[in-house]
Order: C-alpha cells, then sequence, then structure tokens
C-alpha cells in the first residue's frame, strides 16, 4: 500500500546493524583467530598488519595447525563424545517424558489444570542454578535425591532381587545403596542429562498440549467408535499427528543441548575425570582458565559451529516446509 | 447377577483403575517437577546446621538471607568455620548488576526490534524473507563463538580509562546478540497477528508511514512488546555464559551464586538463599507470559 522504498531500511536499519556487529562480527573474528597461534599470554602476531605501506599479508603466520591439533587432541575427542551422548540422553528424555506429561495433562480436571499451570515452573530457573539445585539433591550424605532414589527405587528392586536370588537358579548381584551419582562417570553424565530433561521436559510438554489442542476432537471420537484402546489410539492417531511437532522440537532442543555449558559448570566441574565435559566447556577451559589458547578454542567453536550450522539448516528447513 | 451387569462392572473397575493411574500419573509429574524449586525453597530457610541433612523439623529463619546481603557474614562465619569464611560476599551489588544489565538490555534491545520487527511484517522489500530467516538463524551460534572475540576486544577497548571487560556496557552490549534476534521474531509474531485495516484506513485519511507507526500500530501491539520485553529480561538476566566470561568481577547474580563455595565446598544454606533470590522475580515474570512462552521459545515454529 505505502510506496516509500527507504521507510522500512530506516526501521531495520539500528537492529540490523546492532546483529551483524554482535554476531557476524564475532564469526569472522574467531574464524580469523583459528588460523592464528594466538595465546593471551603473549601479544598475538596477526597475518594482516595495518603498516605504513597500507596492508601487508604475512602468509606464513597462517595456519591450520589448531584444527589438526584438535583432532589429535584426546581431551577434545572425549568432549565429542560426551556432547554427542549428552544430546542423545537429554533429548530423548526430554521428549519421552515431555510426550507422558502432556498425554496426561492433556484432558480437563482440576489437577490436570493444576499441572499444567506448573509445567512453566522450571522456566522460572536458571541453568546456572538448575546445576546447584541438583548438585544439592544429589549429594551422597544429605541430598533428597539420593535418600529418595535409594528408598523408593533402589531397595524396592534389591529387595525382589534377593527374592529372585532365594530361588536357586540365578544370582542376580544387588545395586550399591551408596551410590555418588556425580562421582560415578556414567551417572554424572546421566544426572547432568536428568537436570536438563528436568527444565526441559515441561514445557516440551506445553508445546505438545498445545499441539494436542489444535488436533480435532472428532478424530479421538472417530478413532474410539471403531473400537480403539488407548494405547492404539495414541500410537496410531496421537503420534502420527504429533509427528511434524515431534520433529521441530527435537531439533531445537538438540541444538540447545549441543550447547551444553551452564550446568556443567554448577553442577558436575566437567568431572569425574572429564566424563560431563561438553565441547563447550572444554573451550571455555582451553580459552579462559587453563592454557589461555585463544586460537585453538576459536578453532574448536568452529568445529561446533559448523555442526550446529548443519542442524540449523535442518531445523529450519523443517519449519518452513511445514505448511 | 446377569453376564450384561458383570460385563458392566469390569469395565467401570477398569475406568476407576484408569483414574487412579492417571491420578497417580500427574502426582508424579507435580513432585517431579516441584520437588527441586520446593527443596531449594526449604534449605534457603533452615538454620545452618540442619542444612547438611534431609531433615524437615526444623524452625525457620531468615538468618541466610542476612548472611548474603551483609558484609560481616565473614564475621558470622568465622564463629564456626574459618575456612568457611573467607567466601561470605555481600550479593546486593549483584543483584544491582543484574538488574542493570537486564534493564539496560532490554531498553536498547526492544525499541529496535519493535522497529526492525514491524518493516518485517508489513513491508515488502528486497531480502526481507532472507534477512528474517538469518535472523533466526543467529540464535544458533553458540554463545561461545560470540564471547572469545569480544573478550579479546573488550581488554583492548577502553571507556572512561577502564576496559570493557568485566563491566556492566560490555555484558550488555553481548547481550545484544541473543536478545535482538528473539525480540525481533517474537514481536514480528504480533504485528502479523494484527489486521491491516486499520492502517489501511490511516493511510487512506492521510497519515504518513510514521504517523501510521507511532500512533496507529505501537499503541495496538504494545501488549505483546510488553511479552517480549519480559521474555528478553528473563533472557538477559538468566544468561550465565557471558557473564561469566564477559562480565567476569562484575558479577550478575549467576555469577554471584558461584561465590557461595569455598575451600570447603559450597555452602549449601547461602547458595539456596542465593538462588531464591535470583529465581524469584523470574519466577513471577514466567507466570505472567506464561500462554507466551512456548511461542517465544520455538520463535513460533509450533502452533
Amino acid at each position: 500500500m505505502r510506496k516509500k522504498r527507504w521507510v522500512p531500511w530506516v526501521l531495520v536499519g539500528p537492529a540490523l546493524l546492532i546483529i551483524v556487529l554482535t554476531t557476524i562480527y564475532p564469526l569472522l573474528a574467531a574464524l580469523y583467530f583459528s588460523f592464528h597461534k594466538y595465546n593471551l599470554r603473549r601479544p598475538p602476531q596477526f597475518a594482516i598488519q595495518f603498516g605504513e605501506n597500507g596492508i601487508q599479508i604475512d602468509w606464513s603466520l597462517l595456519s591450520l595447525n589448531n584444527y589438526t591439533l584438535a583432532f589429535s587432541d584426546s581431551r577434545f575427542i572425549n568432549s565429542l563424545q560426551v556432547t554427542f551422548w549428552f544430546t542423545v540422553i537429554s533429548v530423548a528424555l526430554s521428549v519421552i517424558i515431555g510426550l507422558f506429561i502432556a498425554v496426561v495433562v492433556q484432558k480437563g480436571g482440576r489437577l490436570h489444570t493444576l499441572t499444567k499451570v506448573l509445567l512453566i515452573f522450571p522456566f522460572a530457573v536458571s541453568p546456572a542454578l538448575k546445576g546447584y539445585s541438583w548438585r544439592f539433591m544429589l549429594n551422597e550424605n544429605y541430598g533428597i535425591y539420593d535418600l529418595l532414589i535409594d528408598q523408593l527405587i533402589v531397595r524396592p528392586i534389591n529387595a525382589l532381587l534377593s527374592i529372585i536370588n532365594a530361588l536357586p537358579i540365578v544370582e542376580i548381584p544387588l545395586i550399591s545403596e551408596s551410590i555418588v551419582w556425580l562421582g560415578d562417570k556414567f551417572w554424572a553424565l546421566f544426572m547432568l542429562a536428568m537436570s536438563e530433561t528436568w527444565g526441559w521436559a515441561p514445557l516440551i510438554a506445553l508445546m505438545f498440549v498445545g499441539a494436542l489442542g489444535s488436533i480435532d476432537e472428532q478424530i479421538f471420537e472417530a478413532a474410539r467408535i471403531d473400537g480403539a484402546n488407548r494405547l492404539q489410539i495414541f500410537f496410531r492417531v496421537t503420534l502420527p499427528l504429533l509427528r511434524p511437532v515431534i520433529l521441530i522440537v527435537t531439533m531445537l532442543k538438540t541444538i540447545f543441548s549441543l550447547k551444553m555449558f551452564d550446568q556443567v559448570v554448577t553442577m558436575t566441574g566437567g568431572g569425574p575425570v572429564r566424563a560431563t565435559q561438553t565441547i563447550n566447556y572444554y573451550i571455555h577451559q582451553i580459552g579462559f582458565v587453563r592454557s589461555l589458547d585463544i586460537g585453538y578454542a576459536s578453532a574448536m567453536s568452529y568445529i561446533l559451529v559448523v555442526v550446529l550450522t548443519i542442524c540449523a539448516a535442518l531445523y529450519v528447513s523443517l519449519v518452513l516446509n511445514r505448511d | 447377577m446377569t453376564a450384561n451387569t458383570i460385563g458392566q462392572n469390569q469395565s467401570s473397575l477398569r475406568l476407576q483403575s484408569l483414574k487412579v493411574l492417571e491420578t497417580l500419573a500427574l502426582l508424579l509429574i507435580i513432585a517431579f517437577i516441584v520437588l527441586p524449586i520446593l527443596w531449594l525453597a526449604i534449605t534457603a530457610i533452615k538454620p545452618q546446621e540442619k542444612a547438611y541433612s534431609t531433615t524437615l523439623i526444623f524452625s525457620p529463619t531468615l538468618e541466610n538471607f542476612e548472611i548474603i546481603f551483609s558484609d560481616t557474614s565473614v564475621i558470622i562465619n568465622e564463629g564456626t568455620d574459618r575456612e568457611r569464611g573467607e567466601v561470605g560476599r555481600n550479593m546486593f551489588p549483584s543483584v544491582l548488576n543484574s538488574v542493570v544489565v537486564s534493564g539496560a538490555t532490554i531498553l536498547i534491545a526492544i525499541p529496535l526490534a519493535t522497529l526492525a520487527a514491524y518493516a518485517f511484517s508489513r513491508y515488502s522489500f528486497v531480502g526481507n524473507g532472507v534477512l528474517l530467516v538469518w535472523i533466526l538463524t543467529t540464535q544458533f551460534i553458540p554463545a561461545i563463538v560470540v564471547a572469545i572475540p569480544f573478550f579479546t576486544l573488550f581488554r583492548t577497548i577502553e571507556v572512561f580509562g577502564k576496559p570493557l571487560l568485566g563491566t556492566q556496557l560490555g555484558l550488555i552490549i553481548v547481550n545484544m546478540s541473543i536478545v535482538l534476534p528473539y525480540a525481533i521474531w517474537m514481536i514480528k509474531g504480533f504485528v502479523d497477528a494484527l489486521p491491516g485495516e486499520i492502517e489501511e484506513a490511516a493511510f487512506v485519511d492521510g497519515c504518513n508511514d510514521f504517523q501510521i507507526l507511532f500512533f496507529i500500530s505501537l499503541p495496538l501491539i504494545r501488549p505483546g512488546v510488553l511479552v517480549a520485553s519480559v521474555f528478553a529480561f528473563i533472557m538477559s538476566w538468566n544468561e550465565f555464559l557471558f557473564a561469566l566470561i564477559i562480565g567476569r568481577e562484575m558479577r550478575t547474580m549467576q555469577v554471584a551464586l558461584m561465590t557461595t563455595s569455598g575451600a570447603r565446598g559450597i555452602m549449601w544454606e547461602q547458595m539456596a538463599a542465593a538462588g531464591l533470590v535470583v529465581m524469584i522475580p523470574i519466577f513471577f515474570l514466567a507466570m505472567f507470559i506464561r500462554k507466551n512462552v512456548v511461542d517465544g521459545l520455538t520463535m513460533g515454529a509450533v502452533k
């Protein structure tokens, strides 16, 4: 309707300028750093020099050393593996538990409505605080989770196992009641993923509740009249209808999980023995805590950028092709 | 009893047991969600000697809040534990830092995002679609990539004779990289939902572009802008990686949580109290934008 061509650019301009400065600039700078030997302890020598004779480029200062170093660094490889498993566990748990919550709370009823309101609660807890609170609750001496897991899960299972063991058929070892959750390599990673799941499953449930609400109730009604039971309705009707939303949510959560950092710092500190050192955490250690090697940190973060770009492309194509 | 009534009894029994199962599932979900928050709240009001146990028998106290907000925390703790005494710090400056950084971030980001969102929604210009998708993808850039170059840059840039590293301004600048793209997408959603007829009518009546924007459209999308502001505030309040690397000694509350840990480990009663201080304002804000959280998190991808 309106003709003035310059108007939108005036409106978009300032925001665009700031986004370019705060995202494109660091992306280019980090790429540039990644080809250099650049440690915070020494003044860096950059390939591009602005001398009296204009711009000079010293090609000998550029190298791929940081990248080749990454793939021969067992700790970086370890962080790739940790991030991979953390992502797999946290995404699977978040989506499955989120789906479970959504299906349970979907219907009316007072308790259902109350639970729906509560779903927003974990959103108010910052990731850093989440890490601390889980660490506190998992403490082997005075943690409430440690107590509950022992009383409600480990003991009943052990009681069952003792009965089975009483029969002279098999001998199954009992589960230890004194597992130090954050001191065990597997459990530390699992609990890190659980803390992430605690934050995300309720939000993902909210997303599914919204999507379920937009499905025509008649479809479920028709399935019920045709004699389908609850499980059949869930697997044959609900799941297929939710498929596009599940895909988008899974992709989005994957992207967030790949960037895991906050809780690693506050909950496990990367330990025990690097078992929870995600890529982001390791980059932070190299760049800002231990060797202060900005060049190497930049190279590793660029490897992360490449992985995330692939995921982001998948995500955007999922979202855009939805209709 | 006829076969018919037996069948009915069985089905009603099954229905009832399903009801019981459903209620149990709901209670389990509620416990799963609430327990960590509840336990934090309980620990925050426990006296120090009871905090390191799972006991629920204690006389509630505000002592822990007093400790984290007083300079005398060193002395109070020295009596019981010398090493612990060293870590006590007044957290009030950190609360202030968080408020200033988050507040300034939205004061800068929201007006700019509103103008941009309006243009993206209402004008078709070269690159409109491409730019929007590009803005969407900037949220997938890992924060660490943004932090590294700004860390080295802010070490050298000085404002008022002080390097930008470890200042509120420095943190506000890097916060833009995450807040602006979000805000643009959120607000664009609200502008899109606004019917264009009112603006058409104003145009026919002779209003120019800016008159329409400021006097017709902006007042109408104000609720949406408010929601986006709250969302942006929560994002920068809860932000940790930038606060740690760029904010540094200027500790925001998220980083100040770490100061409750010392040679003897974390003082959980103080951590819990500080945690509540961090959480409670965001809690109310989150309730306020409850209906928009899903849209905000997914930028409207799930509807």
